[in-house]
């Protein structure tokens, strides 16, 4: 057993920044990645605005003769995997050595793909089968893996929108039981006719801004993007003089058992209360929590009820921000990144903010950190994901200390 | 010592059988569940003959409360998982119901929901989709309604790793026993039959009977030209020895190990494919520490598609050396067809059948060897033997390959 498993690479596309450095720069001036819709038609929705990753060009991160083959989320995979790849220092060399896995989450991987075929299909118009090959959910890690040679354990998570986080822990886990030596493990989602339909007709999508904790918030905004993040056991870390941004200390995961899209609060406290036992860690030592934190009015409202649950006297004291106000909703790709946000926060002891707030809610009131974002000493950051079903996954991201 | 990972529960809804005693005496009997397609018209199709399981009732496994809104893999899925609890006796209260999780393997097992929303979109506009039919499209629906519906809240997990996803699960649940984060997990795989799966495995060529005449599920044989696309669903309940022992449970079978292992060379056909499923199975012999020789019985993924089952058969060879042809290596595909993702908890339930009532299934519809796959296939007809550990194999076109060995429990 691997008892430290550590974070050592970071990779991001998301319409705030392609790579960690611009990302995380975003991260902290506030900057929205919300604009109207362009990858279809939503003049007969209710709502025109989401979070697309504009420009993403996947051409300068994967060979033009594979693009045919990959869905667009997959493409956004793997683009993040190579920019963690390379933040982490890994060489071809260390694939072939060691057998490296691949756990990887979604909502909807190949939603995309799906649209495409359906459309086709209603024009009557025949499919290539580079889009048939498109179709498969576990595209994205099989492409990661082959875009590396990794030839370790693959998963593919598809635990809707926290799935990030369960793809993320079972990495964890993976070096825990020495299945692997290093993981790459991330998320990915791109934006959707399916999914903007969807929470168009839950009208649970904000017209303008998503602005998470506030009074008047309007709901969430469908957006997309991916993360990976380069998890290894410290030694294997130490051994190859790797930089380690963050520990990972543990995570909880939990069912509501309740219904597929209403959470309850016993359920969300559950998740959180195991990831804090599994971490060994006080409550009193959580300095940050990354909240679920949508933007929709019961998600907002419930989640903030689970964290006085948990936390008790101590929730208004612990600053607890949502990076969805200024990204969206990447649906499973949403905790991978607020994951490498995490890992930053304990790095640089900077807490980015929850944008667009203005009319406190009484329901919601945490430390929302709004508005600008904040130097903070952060040792222990609490990062929670919550999805329809009621699976919910809660991590802890520790600063590293020797 | 490591917490040891037991199987106290088996349900299954198949082509050829429902419940555990009658999958397992169809196993033995070589029953096939290959019949004309009834859930949609497979008239735009060159094949039209699949495994559906045209007498599933969902009513009589789950009551009228809370189904209409189910889709068909969910109901597979809870039914299956409400045949395993009941197999295994298992209560979940509401105290231990923190213990117990959820872990299934599915890949397609919400496709028609999904693409079936998408079009009701794009015909009569957005602002006329039924919003109560948009939790269907997220994939971990079946696998959150049988939480909910046996209020199970410790975890749940899906999986999608295409033909590995079943077995995934299983290894998932083991893990979790293993590392003492679960007392139980109700741990399976499903897939529905549709019109949209379908397509995506006919259009790409691998379904068999492309030629007209109608398919048959012949793996390992000269003839077969490819798998016959099926439904169905296995939950098993993975437990943790001491626990299972505690409530006098009847423990079936131990899962010793499992491996998994990409492989970056592998391609639809199979045919530059074999290290990531040797690496798998060595894997899964490590942890089980079991050598080739202990091995029983190889309940194989061979499924019909030309390059795989050719590329297990020498997978086989080079790990078995020179027991490889001592070793019987059958495929129960050729009597279900392919579940996809449900496909290796099917044949994990089949695995403790052997081990439990002796018998080695057959690879039925066999006519003629093919010299490349020269494995024992057990042709035609199970056979009985007594079977204390078995190997269990899938492996994906899009690289995933995973293992598993299932032991007899002695105590």
């Amino acid at each position: 057993m691997n008892d430290r498993v550590v974070i050592t690479g970071l990779g991001v596309v998301s319409s705030i920044g392609i790579g960690w450095q611009e990302f995380w720069d975003n991260l902290l001036k506030g900057k929205s990645g919300i604009s109207p819709v362009s990858s279809f038609d939503t003049t007969n929705h209710f709502t025109h605005n989401g979070g697309e990753v504009r420009n993403f060009r996947a051409e300068d991160f994967i060979p033009a003769e594979r693009l045919p083959f990959m869905n667009r989320a997959t493409q956004m995979a793997v683009a993040s995997a190579k920019l963690a790849w390379d933040d982490a220092g890994l060489t071809a060399g260390d694939a072939a050595e060691r057998a490296i896995g691949v756990s990887h989450g979604t909502t909807l991987g190949a939603a995309q793909a799906i649209e495409d075929v359906d459309a086709l299909l209603i024009q009557q118009q025949g499919l290539r089968k580079g889009l048939l090959y498109q179709m498969p959910t576990h595209t994205a890690p099989s492409a990661i893996a082959r875009e590396f040679d990794c030839h370790g354990p693959n998963f593919m998570f598809s635990t809707a929108c926290a799935a990030g986080n369960y793809a993320i822990a079972h990495a964890h886990d993976l070096i825990r039981m020495d299945r692997a030596p290093i993981v790459l493990a991330g998320a990915s989602d791109a934006v959707s006719r399916i999914e903007y339909t969807g929470f168009n007709q839950f009208k649970a999508v904000a017209p303008e801004k998503c602005r998470p904790f506030d009074k008047d918030r309007k709901g969430m905004i469908p957006a997309e993007g991916a993360g990976t993040l380069v998890i290894e056991s410290l030694e294997a870390a130490v051994r190859r003089k790797a930089t380690i941004y963050a520990e990972i200390g543990g995570y909880g995961l939990s069912c509501d058992a309740h219904h597929m899209t209403t959470a309850t609060v016993e359920g969300i406290s559950a998740c959180m209360n195991k990831a804090l036992r599994e971490a060994g860690i006080a409550k009193e030592e959580v300095s940050y929590i990354s909240a679920h934190g949508t933007g929709t009015v019961a998600n907002d409202k419930m989640e903030c009820a689970s964290i006085r649950e948990v936390f008790g006297p101590l929730y208004k004291g612990i600053p607890v921000s949502s990076i969805k106000s200024m990204l969206g909703h990447t649906m499973g790709a949403a905790s991978a990144l607020e994951a490498i946000a995490c890992a930053l926060i304990v790095r640089h002891d900077m807490i980015p903010p929850t944008i667009n707030y203005e009319t406190p809610d009484p329901e919601c009131d945490i430390d929302c950190v709004p508005n600008k974002a904040r130097a903070h000493k952060v040792h222990i950051a609490l990062n929670n994901s919550y999805a329809f079903g009621g699976n919910n996954a809660s991590l802890v991201i520790k600063k590293f200390l020797q | 010592m490591k917490v040891r990972a037991v199987i106290t529960g088996i349900g299954v809804l198949s082509p050829i059988g429902q419940g555990k005693d009658a999958y397992w005496e169809a196993l033995q009997r070589g029953a096939t569940g290959v019949r004309p397609i009834t859930l949609f018209d497979p008239a735009p199709f060159r094949v039209r003959s699949a495994g559906e399981i045209t007498d599933f009732d969902a009513l009589a496994y789950l009551g009228k409360k809370g189904l209409r809104d189910l889709d068909r893999s969910t109901r597979l899925v809870c039914s299956a998982a409400r045949l395993a609890l009941d197999d295994s006796g298992l209560i979940v209260t509401e105290d231990s119901s923190r213990a117990v999780g959820v872990a299934i393997g599915t890949t397609f097992g919400s496709l028609h929901s999904i693409a079936q929303f998408d079009r009701s979109g794009l015909l009569e506009g957005p602002r006329f989709v039924n919003p109560s039919h948009f939790p269907n499209t997220v994939i971990n629906s079946p696998a959150s309604q049988v939480s909910i519906r046996f209020t199970i809240k410790g975890f749940n997990t899906t999986l999608s790793t295409g033909f590995c996803a079943g077995l995934d699960a299983l290894s998932y649940a083991a893990d979790f026993i293993g590392l003492g984060r679960a007392d139980a997990v109700l741990a399976g795989g499903v897939e529905e039959l549709c019109e949209e799966t379908f397509r995506l495995f006919h259009d790409l060529g691998y379904l068999s009977g492309m030629n007209g005449a109608g398919p048959v599920s012949r793996p390992f044989d000269a003839d077969r030209d490819g798998f016959v696309l099926s439904e169905g669903s296995a939950v098993l309940v993975v437990e943790d020895e001491a626990h299972a022992r505690s409530r006098g449970a009847d423990i079936l079978a131990v899962i010793l190990g499992c491996g998994n292992a990409f492989d970056p060379e592998a391609d639809s056909a199979f045919e530059r494919a074999g290290r990531g499923l040797r690496d798998a199975i060595e894997r899964a012999l490590e942890e089980a520490r079991v050598r080739p020789k202990d091995i029983g019985y190889v309940c194989s993924c061979a499924n019909g598609t030309p390059g795989l089952d050719r590329m297990e058969a020498r997978v086989l060879t080079e790990v078995f050396g020179e027991e490889a042809r001592r070793v019987p290596v059958s495929s129960i595909k050729s009597m279900i067809g392919e579940t996809f993702s449900a496909s290796g908890a099917l044949a994990a339930a089949a695995a403790v059948g052997a081990i439990r009532q002796g018998f080695i299934p057959p690879t039925v519809n066999h006519r003629q060897a093919d010299p490349l796959c020269a494995c024992d296939i057990v042709p035609n007809a199970a056979r009985s033997r007594a079977v204390k550990t078995v190997l269990v194999t899938a492996a994906d076109p899009y690289g995933q390959n995973s293992a598993l060995v299932v032991g007899g429990y002695n105590r």
